[in-house]
């Protein structure tokens, strides 16, 4: 099987800097500073017995490490990618990547993949951290892979995102800060249009229905991650309130699921951006 | 192996390359000399695939780079002005990247490398990382890249430029053995000399349009029909200027900072009788010389050199 050399080189150098081992050190320094800040908070950390141990918060102990994880990806995925073609630009070297028969699709695929390899890489690195929690039980094995099939997907997309905007931009800040903008517009600028919406139709009289938030959220990570960590939140907690603005109703039973749609919606947003992507550099003026 | 047809590139009203045909056969070495700005580059980069013609069409091995904008590059082996390295690989880990990117067999790259190194002599660099290597050497490295997929034509724009002369001569040493090969190459250079001695053949080019082009010496013969003659003054420019455009044996005349060129179609008695009437004129003349006719000084001639045309 013949490995795509753009994705050979990039992980070869990825690895060899002192960057990779940074990133990662500073990723589970994070992480263990979130869990650590969580136990404290709740009192667990200096109990002894039974007495006062409390399961509960060991399961939003998982929650709290899976959102945190989350808000790391939407953070760091723009960094590794927003750089993938103007770098290539600032240093000269696309021209020469240009001039060969080398598919523009694979050169942008090649990125990506990079790009959801190091998110892989960090991920599998925090499992260890992620694993105190199994510890405590109340969090199953099948929710840990929905929850890391979530992640990678979503690295997709954003991924994608970056790769985009550095085909666009000839500064990586520029296509790094664009990237951030368009995360932001589709997590909390979702909610605030949908807000707005039900404040000036709707006084917020009614609560939105399942397919209204659907409308509205679709392309929102925070609204498929409200349905990925469903089975661990509890209703009285602030992801309960992320549950439900996921599913309309906290109790409710529903087929597909807003992981699904959003999901989905990454997929084909990715699709799009591989292939605008990979016209733009094929494009010569 | 290369055919170039009217082809024209606008930016805008600009005219970056004008109307520009030229042809070169297999095994040829053309030089593409012109000033800064002439066109060189553009007409290079749309070889190159790298920029989109305005008009006109671009064959290379019998291939119309439009029309199969793709698998043409597998011919072509680029080597720009201006490029970047990746920095944090090995020597032999640049080759074998992009020898991946020309889809070449993993188990055909080590013996490839070291084929290329050898010919470009940077076999005792092979444990440097590509940060680590001169100037010169980068330049080297770059063409070995550019002849990893073994093209058929070598498309080099200014490959000597920014070199020591050291450089340059190593630089010019590996040419020659490219010329040796067979290989078919367009090269772009200010350093005359030295694509006089490289190149079958040259084209002058200057805002965009092909001035002469040919064999050296076709050329120094279409433009040997023009004798040139300089003459240097103390003063009194603008009157010998004057004096010069009187005479029908004189055509266009170029004004230096310290001395004229002027373009001569009449006999040696003719010239004589120019430089008697300058005297009587009371020009303070301290040179009056026919230029020796070489590549640089046709070149320097057709594009009228850094004074302005009288």
């Amino acid at each position: 099987m013949k490995i795509n050399p753009v994705v050979e080189k990039e992980l070869k150098t990825t690895m060899r800097g002192w960057r990779a081992p940074l990133l990662i050190s500073l990723y589970l320094g994070f992480l263990l500073l979130v869990i650590y800040l969580y136990f404290l908070a709740n009192d667990q950390l200096y109990t002894h017995g039974l007495q006062s141990f409390n399961p509960r918060v060991a399961i939003n102990a998982f929650n709290t490490l899976a959102f945190f994880q989350l808000l790391l990806l939407l953070f760091i995925t723009p960094i590794l990618t927003g750089g993938a073609i103007s770098s290539e630009r600032e240093r000269q070297t696309l021209d020469l990547l240009l001039c060969t028969s080398f598919s523009t699709y694979k050169v942008v695929l090649g990125k990506i993949f990079v790009s959801i390899a190091n998110i892989l890489l960090l991920i599998t690195a925090s499992l260890p951290i992620m694993g105190i929690v199994f510890m405590f039980g109340g969090v199953e094995i099948s929710n840990l892979i929905l929850l890391f099939f979530f992640y990678i997907i979503t690295a997709l997309m954003l991924g994608s995102l970056g790769v985009f905007y550095s085909t666009i931009f000839k500064k990586t800040i520029v296509s790094i800060v664009m990237s951030y903008l368009t995360i932001g517009l589709l997590t909390f600028g979702t909610y605030i249009i949908m807000a707005l919406f039900y404040f000036f139709f709707d006084g917020f009289r009614t609560e939105p229905k399942y397919h209204e938030l659907v409308a509205f959220l679709f392309a929102n990570p925070l609204f498929g991650f409200g349905t990925v960590i469903e089975e661990t939140a509890s209703n009285s907690s602030v992801f309960g309130a992320l549950v439900i603005l996921s599913k309309g109703d906290f109790a409710a039973k529903i087929i597909i699921k807003s992981w699904m749609i959003n999901l989905g919606f990454d997929v084909l947003f990715s699709a799009l951006l591989i292939f605008l992507s990979a016209r733009r550099l094929k494009h010569v003026k | 192996m290369l055919i170039i047809n009217n082809l024209v590139k606008n930016y805008g009203k600009f005219k970056a390359v004008d109307n520009l045909s030229l042809e070169i056969g297999k095994g040829h070495i053309y030089g593409f000399v012109g000033a800064n700005g002439a066109g060189k580059t553009t007409t290079m980069k749309i070889v190159a695939g790298l920029l989109k013609p305005t008009s006109g069409s671009v064959v290379v091995a019998g291939m119309d780079i439009l029309k199969y904008p793709e698998s043409y590059k597998n011919k072509i082996g680029y080597m720009p002005d201006f490029f970047g390295v990746y920095d944090d690989l090995k020597v032999p880990e640049y080759m074998d990247f992009y020898a991946g990117v020309y889809g070449i067999e993993k188990s055909q790259r080590a013996k490839l490398t070291d084929e290329l190194l050898e010919l470009v002599n940077l076999t005792e660099k092979k444990d440097f990382y590509v940060d680590n290597l001169s100037r010169g050497m980068k330049q080297r490295l770059c063409l070995a890249r550019s002849l990893i997929h073994n093209p058929e034509l070598l498309i080099l724009d200014e490959p000597a430029s920014g070199l020591d002369p050291k450089a340059r001569v190593e630089m010019k040493e590996v040419l020659k053995e490219l010329k040796d090969l067979g290989k078919t190459i367009i090269i772009s250079s200010h350093i005359l000399p030295e694509l006089a001695e490289l190149c079958t053949s040259i084209g002058i080019i200057e805002k965009g349009k092909m001035v002469v082009s040919g064999t050296i010496e076709e050329i120094m013969q279409k433009t040997s029909q023009k004798r040139v003659i300089r003459v240097k003054v103390l003063s009194e420019l603008e009157g010998a200027v004057k004096i010069l455009k009187e005479q029908p044996s004189i055509g266009t005349v170029n004004v230096h900072n310290d001395y004229l060129e002027a373009d001569f179609h009449g006999t040696n008695e003719n010239m004589a009788e120019i430089l008697k009437t300058a005297i009587k004129n009371e020009i303070p003349v301290v040179s009056f010389t026919e230029v020796d006719r070489n590549i640089e000084s046709v070149f320097m001639h057709l594009i009228g050199g850094e004074g302005n045309e009288n």
